[in-house]
């Protein structure tokens, strides 16, 4: 007879402001419950306000680990690109956001990481360390992210340029990711604006690409960056087939 | 004194001298404790990092009795409540601590079990009380069984059922014990008296006599384990006399065996879940109170002990006799 496994929770022994920030952070009861009716309401304000429109639904996986990347141009993306997605795996969506944004105040990180269930990015001093913690969370667990590679908003609507850093998580692995194109977002919340306007948004998601056979190194990282970069682009474009 | 007096009347609240003397006596050992701590460190009896240790432990009781002790002075309803949610926060912490947390069915029928024995305490409902043990022993049996993963289905529904008993059933007791007119003398002496087996041990630490259980337990030795049986069983004799005067719990018998009953409960609840962490690996069960871990590290002695003192008062002279029960659920 084996012995029986005990795992206690990643993030024992940390206090709440650090638990909220950490990378280790597991869901209890309380986070459930928050998530079920924070991604609830989330879900009824876009179809109500934004009539969300989602092509391609078909082709998000059933269960994790995957990733999803997007544009990014606004603070509704997170949430466009997260309520299609089952409300059964709710407390395994991780939006990555970033650290400096979401996880500095004490309420915004408790709000960040209790009703977003997001993990932060610290965009600064983001090493290896971080993004090799991420990975091995995203196959062991499994789990699925939410990424924007732009690694900031784009305050023009235009897409930026994807950052390697996503291959150094992707490269070598057999984890789907999903690319997305959200549309409408940037003008139902522009950089500049505090409040979201009413503004149909749409969200294309495109069929899964997996980076098993890239090597795990920068030129690979690079091509796993312009790989995804070239399927987002392509699915911003109206003729572009989702499925 | 009516029911609803118990559980919602402050205005009672001193009147028996037992409940007096010890919320003096503590209030004078946190206002004292400053003094003896720095005195301690300036004559050089302790270091300056146990000296940092002890006022980090004396902040943390500046917050704890004012709540304890408010909960137990305001109303029987407040201590229950309060219980109930101390209940709901071990549990919390041992889920953390063995993983358990992530079967969150399971989670959530210890939860409602432990809610439903708070609500059937309030209603002073003791037979609902003692059936919801094994109905919800069941109830967790049936929810493992229902995620269809026969692999370590006994692990996660003995650690259901453990957690269930130890914090629901266990400590659910304590609540109960708020349905005697007498409760607040009663509950401040267990409290008391618990916390008399600890500081003995913390005073001795592991510097005298060996170790009863050095695997478990290193600091637990036969010295301070003697030493808290004296003096808890001393205390509980001073204080039974007037808890339980006029009747047959006043002789010195029966204070001597309950006496026994909670230093030996508390120290081996207290080797429980030092075991508990042993085998998982970890030093303290969470962070919440600063200088002592979890909540769990600080209330682990008076789990075994609620269920005992109960059944011991319960046996010899009743808890909650003549008492109106169901108060909100019966028709009448």
């Amino acid at each position: 007879m084996d012995d029986w496994k005990y795992k206690p929770a990643g993030d024992l022994g940390l206090p709440h402001h650090e638990a909220f920030k950490s990378l280790k952070r597991e869901n209890g009861l309380i986070a459930t419950a928050m998530h079920w009716i924070w991604w609830s309401f989330v879900r009824a304000y876009l179809n109500l306000w934004h009539n969300l429109k989602v092509e391609g639904r078909e082709n998000l996986p059933k269960d994790p680990p995957f990733v999803l990347v997007a544009n990014h141009c606004s603070h509704l993306d997170a949430l466009v690109l997260a309520a299609p997605l089952d409300l059964r795996l709710r407390d395994q969506i991780f939006p990555i956001a970033a650290g400096d944004v979401f996880f500095t105040n004490p309420a915004i990180s408790a709000f960040a990481a209790l009703m977003l269930n997001a993990l932060p990015m610290w965009r600064k001093r983001c090493g290896p360390h971080a993004l090799a913690e991420l990975k091995q969370r995203l196959i062991q667990e499994p789990c699925c992210y939410i990424l924007f590679p732009e690694g900031q908003r784009s305050r023009t609507g235009e897409m930026l340029p994807f950052k390697a850093g996503l291959g150094m998580m992707l490269a070598g692995t057999s984890v789907p990711v999903i690319p997305c194109y959200l549309k409408g977002c940037f003008e139902a919340l522009r950089p500049e604006t505090r409040w979201p306007v009413r503004h149909p948004i749409q969200i294309r998601i495109g069929k899964a690409i997996t980076f098993e056979s890239v090597p795990n190194t920068r030129s690979g990282w690079e091509q796993v960056a312009t790989e995804l970069q070239t399927a987002v682009k392509g699915l911003g474009t109206e003729q572009h087939p989702v499925a | 004194m009516s029911a609803s007096e118990r559980l919602f009347s402050p205005m009672r609240a001193f009147e028996h001298p037992v409940t007096t003397t010890v919320t003096i006596a503590v209030a004078s050992s946190l206002l004292l404790a400053p003094l003896v701590i720095e005195g301690l460190a300036r004559i050089g009896r302790i270091t300056d990092a146990r000296r940092r240790q002890l006022w980090v432990r004396w902040k943390s009781w500046m917050v704890m009795a004012p709540l304890m002790f408010g909960a137990i002075l305001i109303g029987a309803a407040w201590t229950i409540a309060g219980i109930g949610l101390l209940s709901l926060l071990c549990y919390r912490e041992y889920a953390r601590a063995t993983g358990l947390f992530r079967e969150k069915a399971i989670s959530l029928t210890i939860v409602l079990g432990i809610t439903l024995v708070t609500l059937a305490t309030l209603d002073n409902w003791y037979r609902l009380f003692m059936a919801l043990t094994p109905l919800t022993i069941v109830m967790i049996l049936t929810v493992a069984l229902l995620a269809d993963r026969p692999q370590g289905y006994i692990q996660r529904s003995a650690l259901g059922v453990l957690g269930f008993v130890l914090f629901g059933h266990g400590l659910g007791h304590l609540g109960h014990l708020a349905n005697d007119q007498n409760y607040r003398p009663l509950i401040l002496m267990v409290l008391v008296s618990s916390e008399m087996n600890n500081i003995v041990g913390y005073i001795l630490g592991k510097r005298i006599g060996y170790p009863l259980l050095p695997q478990t337990n290193p600091a637990k030795t036969l010295t301070n384990v003697l030493c808290g049986l004296i003096l808890t069983t001393g205390l509980v004799m001073i204080l039974g006399q007037s808890v339980f005067r006029g009747t047959v719990l006043a002789s010195w018998q029966h204070l001597m065996g309950l006496g026994i009953l909670i230093s030996v409960s508390g120290q081996l609840g207290d080797l429980m879940f030092s075991s508990i962490k042993r085998d998982l690996g970890i030093k303290d069960f969470d962070v919440t109170v600063p200088g002592h871990g979890g909540l769990l590290d600080r209330f682990d002695s008076i789990v075994p002990i609620s269920a005992i003192v109960f059944h011991y008062v319960n046996y010899f002279v009743g808890v909650g006799v003549g008492e109106p029960v169901r108060i909100w659920t019966s028709r009448g």
